[in-house]
């Protein structure tokens, strides 16, 4: 069969029922286009034939018969450079398959309308079948329209970040697109029962590696049993789908019902893993509840008292409500993906798509019994994270056993149906809530009690965060897990935080209501963080603040929403992080053991190396995530750039004393902060640094009380975390943030069936995340004053940036109908039914 | 894979035919495919001198949804077409798999499940989540049929031609809906090659609304058609299609009566619940039936002629 691919003809020699993808990505070493969801939704796939954009996962090879057929890598448009200016990405993993989409609607809309920017609705429109992750859609409206006005015809304006032409062109290769001689594709065997202890694996005709714990024992439906390996992906899911499974049925807790079957006996319940990123919480057992864990103290004793006489008088400065939130998946576009190579020597070789290259390579020398300097990890690109990819998960272990029983290469790349079950999850929470406001209008006390499910896994840790919010009150915080048979949880971008705030900033919303006060001013009076204080000025001085609705004032179908919720997080960094400088010839070249999963790590390192040193980017070249250089820091708690960017300038300044001769290494260290950290030690590279970051976000809602959909707006976020290393990139973490934010107040939901406990939400028409239409117009603006005492002056902006968006649009959910949601997503159905009375 | 160059070879090769993929693709059985792409004829829009419309099966949603004269002709259809999927499915995606295609239940789709569609003997939605299932049941079978263009195709009183057969109307191709086994009702080997409208009416107006949680590219809650010509203060015809809550895509006579018979738009909508037999978790798609039968009444009522 014969194309012309890229301008160039080409002879297939390709199955006719093979998906173009694979024939790009495989038969012709074309990894541009990526395939993230094999099912059409995504879009990361999308390649021009004769001119019109398609999904190449579900186009058939034989349909390519004859035509001509454009990837990333072949496309030269003026709109890869207006991605590239306008930072319309952030991992990079979506970018090929929307420049080829855009490509097509700039030429278009160009040749329809001329030089003009579209409508946002009209790009919303072509984009449609896109989807990112990280959710850089306002950065994507914005090249686009750029690149209709004409204005990228020309090579003009910077790249926001150093590998963005690498992005938008399809070069950048990240581990799925991996691909190393004599490689063998690997595939996880995974348990169809939700409890049953393993008798036997039967596999035919394959190398089978066992992933089964030493119980024997499945807690899931998904739980990985074995994996197999084979030349081709098709040939190793034949070999799964062959396998026969020996199970011996043990009843499943399915739902968090006191009579629920046990998950766990008590000498299996220290196997339970954890859904939290630092140590688990203590508490005792009871049945599959473990907790509830409480600070107990004399202010707990007295929160307690206070509520409970509250409730006996039936004080309206009482407000009580049960808040629910949905299990989260992370599912970022790069699913879960590891080449693993031992090479003659012994050495294990990883391409792991990972945020802890240097964890990830630590805690593999562990597992396999070798020295640190045996295990050599790369993350070129990485594909997002969100918090999924940390440390050695199943593909890992997965690939790296297989490599060694195989004596071959071996990559796993999880499905999306894997990747949307057992990759990583945020927990579903149930709070009952009492916020009790004295005649002052002071908060008097609070009460939190959250039940977190987090499937097999332990570690909620969602009331004890409300420590941080409105200063010493008295409070009473609790938390329990209850366990079932779902696939386990574990951190998620702010981990807690975000369940945590649904019920509080709600609540204290409500105070703010019964008590007839601004809901800012309310927040400006209980909060003592002065960083905050300026960012409740900020908000109250907003033109949409000022001229929100009368709350439940309107009556048509359409009404308008505004609400406002505060979030703060702590401040963490890896105080033991280092970057090395080495010239050579006319070039500085930076290393750390650091990895850009999409925050623009690497660009961060440049940006600072260009400044001290005076040089040019063409002069500066950032050499990340790989091992065999010095510690850096894992790429999650916002913790990369607090700690990298200061050993950036430190590494810069003493190379600039020292002279830029050819040669030349120095190393920089991330120096401490004045007053040291709150942690006397540093656990695990992590010390938790002096002050909270906040942030402040308005959300304007249209709620259409006749079809249940709620459209979100416009969204202010104000974000004081000092110190801004690089406005663009920050301005798009915080972006993409809201983004999330606004996929769990509205869409996002995994569902379990309840009889067998098998996910249901495995593709991404299921699960839904939000697309460029549902991402509202948003302004950012940053604080920068209050962090004097950190070396470098500013902290991260990744957590903080997401956690308080749902609760502020629960908040604008009520003031344009009067109608308080309480669970999560507000879906078409819950807001239908609530504001039915 | 075979390719299929004469439609009267089309009995002689087993397995599933395709045409755009993007459902097969999408699904994967196990082959071998027909692959439909090498039948002439069977593409594009032909008008006859009467007015009357033949859409060969193998001609793209896109097509549809940009042709011109079809947006003056049969507004709803072209509107339908306009909404449904996302450009790079529409450009793939035809007519005839549109109509043919398989259903999104998420049990159905799951390889982890056997149900009624794929050869089981029953319904695991039923004993677990129906919150997307249909709210109107015709039997044993709770995934709503798929097809927004089947919807839009009864509203406009089309008939299909299969292969060998006469033509028949749009909704013999789906039945009642008591079959669980079946999203369509041709049997194996038959084709379906084109879609007949008749001529257009003159002063038609129409509307379609999709219902989803989304701004886009989702599959409908509730979706609903409406062709209306008003009459001075009444309705001289009213054709009122839904889909996304039953088996089949449903006309509502009952609606469609109501309106002809003078009723206000919003009562007359709201004789869309009075089939529905929701669910303890889909009971929301009754009101959302109601509103989304009114929303396309009332944008069909205030549309200057074509559609909104």
């Amino acid at each position: 069969m014969k194309i012309i691919l890229n301008g160039a003809p080409v002879l297939l020699d390709a199955g006719r029922d093979d998906a173009t993808v694979d024939v790009l990505r495989d038969g012709l070493g074309l990894t541009g286009a990526k395939a993230a969801c094999r099912t059409g939704v995504c879009g990361a796939c999308t390649v021009m034939v004769d001119g019109t954009p398609q999904a190449s996962c579900l186009l058939p090879a034989a349909a390519l018969e004859g035509r001509q057929v454009t990837t990333a890598e072949g496309l030269d448009h003026p709109v890869q450079r207006a991605f590239a200016v306008h930072d319309g990405m952030q991992c990079g993993y979506c970018t090929p398959g929307f420049v080829v989409e855009a490509a097509a609607f700039v030429d278009r809309w160009r040749g329809e309308h001329g030089d003009t920017a579209p409508p946002r609705e009209r790009i919303a429109a072509a984009l449609a079948g896109h989807l990112c992750r990280c959710g850089a859609y306002e950065g994507i409206y914005a090249a686009v329209a750029a690149a209709c006005r004409g204005e990228h015809d020309a090579a003009t304006g910077a790249p926001a970040r150093v590998e963005a032409m690498d992005k938008v062109t399809g070069r950048a290769r990240y581990t799925t697109d991996v691909r190393l001689d004599g490689q063998l594709e690997g595939v996880i065997i995974r348990s169809a029962r939700a409890h049953a202890r393993v008798v036997e694996v039967k596999v035919d005709g394959a190398h089978t590696v066992d992933l089964l714990p030493s119980d024997r024992v499945v807690r899931y439906a998904g739980q990985p049993v074995a994996a197999v390996a084979a030349p081709t992906r098709r040939e190793a899911l034949a070999i799964a789908e062959g396998a026969r499974i020996v199970y011996d049925p043990i009843p499943a807790a399915l739902d968090d019902a006191p009579g629920a079957p046990p998950v766990y006996d008590e000498s299996s319940r220290r196997r339970a893993p954890s859904s939290s990123e630092g140590m688990n919480l203590p508490g005792g057992w009871n049945g599959n509840v473990k907790g509830p864990f409480t600070m107990a103290s004399r202010r707990s004793r007295t929160a307690r008292r206070r509520i409970e006489a509250a409730r006996r008088r039936a004080d309206p400065l009482l407000v009580t409500g049960t808040f629910t939130t949905a299990v989260q998946v992370h599912t970022p576009l790069e699913p879960h993906a590891c080449v693993a190579r031992w090479d003659d020597r012994g050495d294990l070789h990883l391409h792991l798509s990972t945020q802890t290259v240097g964890l990830a390579a630590g805690q593999a020398a562990k597992r396999w019994d070798l020295a640190a300097d045996r295990v050599h990890v790369v993350a070129d690109h990485v594909g997002g994270g969100f918090g999924a990819k940390v440390g050695i998960t199943a593909e890992t272990v997965a690939a790296v056993e297989l490599a060694r029983v195989c004596g071959a290469p071996v990559r796993v790349v999880l499905s999306r149906a894997e990747e949307l079950t057992d990759a990583g999850n945020r927990p579903g929470t149930r709070t009952d809530i009492a916020l009790l406001t004295d005649d002052r209008g002071d908060l008097a006390a609070l009460a939190m009690d959250v039940r977190g499910r987090g499937g097999v896994a332990v570690g909620s840790a969602v009331a004890v965060l409300a420590r941080l919010m409105y200063g010493t009150a008295p409070r009473l915080l609790r938390d329990s897990d209850v366990v079932t048979n779902e696939p386990p949880g574990t951190p998620f971008r702010g981990p807690g935080a975000p369940p945590m705030l649904w019920a509080l900033e709600q609540a204290v919303d409500e105070a703010a209501h019964r008590l007839g006060e601004d809901p800012v001013a309310l927040r400006r009076r209980w909060d003592g963080n002065r960083k905050r204080h300026a960012l409740y000025d900020w908000v109250a001085g907003l033109p949409v603040w000022l001229d929100r609705p009368g709350t439940g004032s309107q009556t048509g179908r359409f009404r308008r929403g505004v609400g406002v919720a505060a979030a703060n997080w702590a401040y963490m960094l890896d105080p033991a992080t280092e970057v090395e400088l080495e010239v050579r010839g006319d070039v500085v070249v930076a290393r750390t053991t650091v990895q850009d999963i999409g925050t623009g790590t690497r660009t961060v390192i440049a940006e600072v190396l260009g400044e001290e040193l005076g040089l040019p980017p063409e002069r500066i070249r950032v050499e990340i995530g790989r091992t065999g250089t010095v510690h850096g820091p894992p790429s999650i708690g916002s913790r990369a750039t607090t700690s990298v960017a200061p050993a950036a300038r430190d590494a810069a300044r003493r190379l600039r004393a020292q002279g830029l001769t050819d040669g030349r290494r120095v190393v920089g260290r991330r120096r401490g902060d004045r007053r040291g950290y709150v942690t006397p030690v540093a656990v695990a590279g992590m010390a938790l640094g002096r002050g909270f970051s906040g942030a402040v976000h308005v959300t304007e809602v249209e709620v259409d009380t006749r079809l249940g959909v709620i459209r979100p707006l416009r969204v202010w976020a104000g974000i004081a975390v000092g110190h801004i290393y690089s406005e663009r990139l920050a301005r798009g973490q915080c972006e993409g943030g809201i983004v999330q934010g606004i996929g769990y107040a509205l869409h996002e939901e995994r569902h379990v069936d309840p009889v067998t406990g098998a996910v249901l939400t495995t593709n991404l028409e299921d699960y839904r995340i939000p697309g460029i239409g549902d991402s509202p117009e948003m302004v950012v603006h940053f604080h920068r004053d209050g962090w004097d005492h950190v070396n470098g002056g500013g902290v991260g902006v990744g957590e903080v940036s997401t956690i308080g968006v749902a609760a502020s649009v629960g908040n604008a959910v009520h003031n344009a109908t009067g109608w308080r949601p309480r669970d999560l997503p507000i879906r078409p159905d819950r807001l239908l039914e609530g504001i039915g009375g | 894979m075979t390719v299929l160059t004469d439609l009267g070879q089309a009995a002689r090769h087993a397995g599933e035919f395709r045409a755009g993929g993007t459902d097969l693709m999408a699904r994967r059985p196990a082959g071998p495919y027909v692959d439909l792409h090498g039948l002439p004829g069977l593409s594009g829009l032909t008008w006859r001198p009467d007015g009357s419309l033949r859409i060969g099966a193998l001609t793209t949603v896109a097509e549809l949804a940009g042709d011109v004269r079809l947006r003056a002709a049969h507004p709803g259809l072209a509107l339908t077409a306009q909404a449904l999927a996302t450009p790079q499915i529409r450009a793939v995606a035809t007519v005839g798999g549109n109509l043919l295609q398989r259903n999104r239940c998420w049990y159905y789709r799951n390889p982890a499940f056997s149900c009624h569609q794929n050869g089981g003997d029953s319904c695991p939605a039923r004993a677990g989540l129906t919150l997307y299932s249909a709210v109107i049941e015709t039997g044993p079978c709770v995934a709503p049929h798929p097809s927004s263009l089947a919807m839009a195709l009864l509203a406009c009183e089309a008939s299909v031609e299969v292969h060998g057969r006469g033509p028949s109307p749009v909704g013999d191709l789906y039945g009642d809906g008591s079959d669980p086994a079946r999203d369509h009702l041709l049997g194996p080997g038959e084709i379906l090659v084109g879609i007949d409208l008749p001529p257009p009416v003159p002063g038609e107006r129409a509307a379609y609304h999709r219902a989803i949680g989304r701004s886009e590219a989702e599959w409908p809650l509730v979706e609903a058609v409406a062709r209306l010509i008003p009459d001075g203060d009444g309705i001289a015809l009213a054709a009122v299609a839904v889909g996304g809550v039953a088996r089949t895509p449903l006309r509502l006579p009952e609606v469609e009566e109501a309106l002809l018979a003078g009723e206000p738009l919003d009562r007359a909508a709201a004789r869309a619940a009075a089939r529905c037999t929701p669910t303890a978790q889909n009971g929301y798609k009754v009101a959302l039936l109601t509103g989304t039968v009114l929303e396309v009444l009332e944008r069909a009522a205030g549309a200057a002629e074509g559609g909104s």
